[in-house]
């Protein structure tokens, strides 16, 4: 995984403005995750979490600002960005008829990655996808057992960029806590994981910075290290996004 | 394994992949089989004629030989003509369908046994055969929009769009996504004609031009289903304005384009120059012979000065009204024969635009059984008939016996013919 300095964020977003559908989505979003850090980005609903994420992704063209992933712009370099990232979206979906092997061969094959049995079995293990379920069709997995093929796709790759859509919406509180604990993990091994999310519970657990957006922007940011307490948060959360 | 190697499983895992391509190579097997079927027993009566031919004249020449009249001689002996098809004829079968392949001519007047052949099959004429053309042009680009209209709609309906994007998978994946599906479909139609084609001793350049052809039009359908895809719509969208793509590009255009192609190029039916020929001759019986025969004369002078007819009954006479007979249909023959060449150009023009008609046309051409074909065998039976005309005449006209040994003299219908 790269080794990034501080002073060159693995995302770095400056004054991103969006529109969709002719109204403004984002203003002036300002927003940096480092390698090694789990950024929650918190936002109701239509704030525009997604929307920075389809950005990052180079799937959306923004209006104004500039934005970077690995120091590549998303605009004019999205195949490449697209190297170094992984998605999670809020559900992941895999291909049901395909086993967890076939589902990670095939995806890690778009971008040409053939990995071997072993290296998959190393990335399952470290996802917590128990064995007895890897060659079993997912289309009878959970969403969680799901997440940890997309995490396992995502470890394979060894990408320094982890971009999550909601992640724990839909899972029990063991599997969402399950689920912080792999996040933590990424955070580990040095990615650079920016989490959009509705849970203040689960971003208070596992992330480093919490920024609120409204309005098209970050209206607060927080640390982990100021010493979260969730009930402060969640009245802050309310502040923001009341503006 | 390779990217396309993954793309197969996938494919082949869904639900419905196998069934639809196995439907789409059954289809495809039986209308070659019954395209073999059909020409191989074309080929076989074909066959079975030249020996009953030969059994036939043996018969008359022994019953006319014995008073050697030449003018029994034309009268009673049908010679055999055939179209025999070409290899290819059994995946796309078009005229001979409907027009005749095999024709038993005589020395008299021609027209009328050339066109009182075109007995059409309603049935057959209207629809047409269940032939490997047509799974082509009707059949295969159903099954194409059934496995291309949520090409990309699918995937975002599923939620792995996103994924699959951020993957890498871009114009790349569904390039190749959508040109293995094309790819099995093309299999799944030209296997069964490749085989059918073996069967039936075509050249290979030959399977290779119709297989050329095939892939165009189903590359035409694989464009127009990602074109519509790519309007970003939903699956069930693109499925219902594929559909609709479908029955106005092979139905309702094609249907009144031929509305419009017969409206404005009136064709009388061949049976029409039948009748017509029919009560020229007949009233010949009635019209007095000097004039008849002056009228015969005036085309074929070399005749004029043979001994004179006396009697109230002689086959100069007889063969003279005959042959005028086929000079006074001359000009509706000719316009009968504009009328369906300029109808056919006219398809070939709107096949241009018209994928289904451009490939049926094309089909039929290469196959030869198209118009051109049809009506390339007319003049060939045209030229062969003039050949016994000419072979009848000197007898006749001469007042020469025709013996048993002349028989083997008159002309053969052969395969240059």
């Amino acid at each position: 995984m790269p080794d990034l300095t501080a002073a060159e964020p693995a995302i770095d977003v400056r004054d991103l403005c969006v529109d969709r559908g002719g109204a403004p989505v984002l203003r002036n979003l300002r927003l940096s995750v480092n390698a090694g850090e789990v950024y929650a980005l918190l936002g109701g609903n239509g704030a525009g979490k997604s929307t920075t994420l389809a950005v990052l992704m180079g799937l959306l063209r923004p209006a104004g600002g500039s934005v970077e992933v690995m120091g590549l712009d998303p605009a004019t370099q999205a195949d490449a960005v697209r190297r170094r990232i992984a998605y999670l979206p809020e559900t992941v979906a895999l291909y049901e008829t395909l086993s967890a092997y076939e589902n990670i061969a095939y995806f890690l094959g778009l971008s040409g990655d053939r990995p071997s049995r072993a290296e998959m079995d190393a990335a399952l293990d470290a996802a917590g996808l128990q064995a007895g379920a890897r060659t079993r069709r997912t289309g009878g997995f959970s969403k969680g057992m799901r997440q940890k093929v997309a995490i396992a796709m995502a470890l394979l790759r060894e990408v320094p960029v982890l971009l999550l859509d909601e992640p724990t919406t839909g899972l029990d509180p063991v599997a969402a806590s399950d689920f912080n604990a792999l996040v933590g993990g990424l955070r580990e091994r040095g990615a650079a994981v920016l989490m959009v999310t509705h849970d203040l519970l689960g971003a208070a657990d596992c992330a480093d910075r919490i920024g609120f957006l409204a309005g098209g922007g970050i209206v607060e940011e927080v640390r982990a290290d100021d010493g979260l307490d969730v009930l402060a948060l969640h009245r802050r959360f309310g502040e923001a996004a009341a503006g | 394994m390779s990217r396309l190697g993954q793309e197969l499983r996938l494919f082949l895992r869904q639900r419905l992949a196998v069934p639809t391509l196995a439907l789409l190579a059954l289809l495809a097997a039986v209308s070659v089989a019954a395209g073999v079927t059909e020409i191989r027993r074309q080929a076989e009566t074909i066959a079975r004629i030249q020996p009953l031919q030969a059994a036939e004249e043996a018969v008359v020449a022994a019953w006319v030989s014995r008073d050697g009249d030449a003018g029994n001689a034309a009268y009673y002996t049908f010679h055999a003509t055939w179209d025999r098809p070409s290899a290819l004829a059994f995946a796309a079968l078009g005229q001979r369908d409907v027009a005749p392949y095999v024709l038993r001519v005589r020395a008299l007047a021609l027209e009328s046994q050339i066109h009182e052949g075109e007995t059409y099959n309603a049935e057959l004429a209207l629809p047409g055969r269940f032939d490997w053309a047509f799974v082509l042009t009707f059949l295969a680009p159903l099954i194409l929009i059934v496995l291309l209209h949520d090409l990309i709609s699918g995937e975002r309906e599923a939620g792995r769009l996103q994924a699959l994007q951020a993957a890498g998978g871009r114009a790349g994946l569904w390039t190749r996504r959508a040109g293995l599906r094309a790819g099995l479909v093309f299999v799944a139609v030209a296997a069964p004609f490749v085989a059918g084609a073996a069967v039936s001793g075509a050249q290979a350049v030959e399977v290779l031009g119709v297989l050329a052809v095939a892939g165009l039009y189903l590359l035409f359908w694989t464009l127009v289903c990602l074109g519509v895809g790519a309007l970003g719509r939903s699956s069930v969208a693109n499925g219902a304005v594929l559909a609709a793509t479908w029955v106005v590009l092979t139905l309702v255009l094609p249907a009144l384009a031929h509305i419009a192609i017969n409206s404005a190029n009136p064709v009388r039916q061949g049976v029409e120059l039948t009748l017509a020929q029919r009560e020229a001759v007949h009233a010949g019986w009635d019209k007095p012979k000097d004039a008849t025969l002056a009228a015969f004369f005036k085309v074929h002078p070399e005749w004029r000065d043979t001994p004179p007819v006396t009697s109230g009954f002689h086959w100069k006479w007889y063969y003279a009204f005959q042959h005028l007979g086929d000079l006074s249909v001359a000009d509706p023959v000719r316009a009968y024969r504009r009328g369906l060449e300029s109808r056919d150009a006219w398809t070939a023009r709107v096949g241009l635009v018209l994928p289904a008609v451009g490939l049926q046309t094309t089909l039929h051409r290469m196959a030869g059984t198209d118009l051109a074909a049809q009506l390339a065998y007319q003049d060939r039976i045209r030229a062969f008939h003039e050949r016994l005309r000419r072979f009848y005449y000197p007898y006749i006209f001469n007042e020469t016996p025709f013996r048993e040994g002349d028989f083997a003299k008159a002309p053969r219908w052969a395969e240059g013919d």
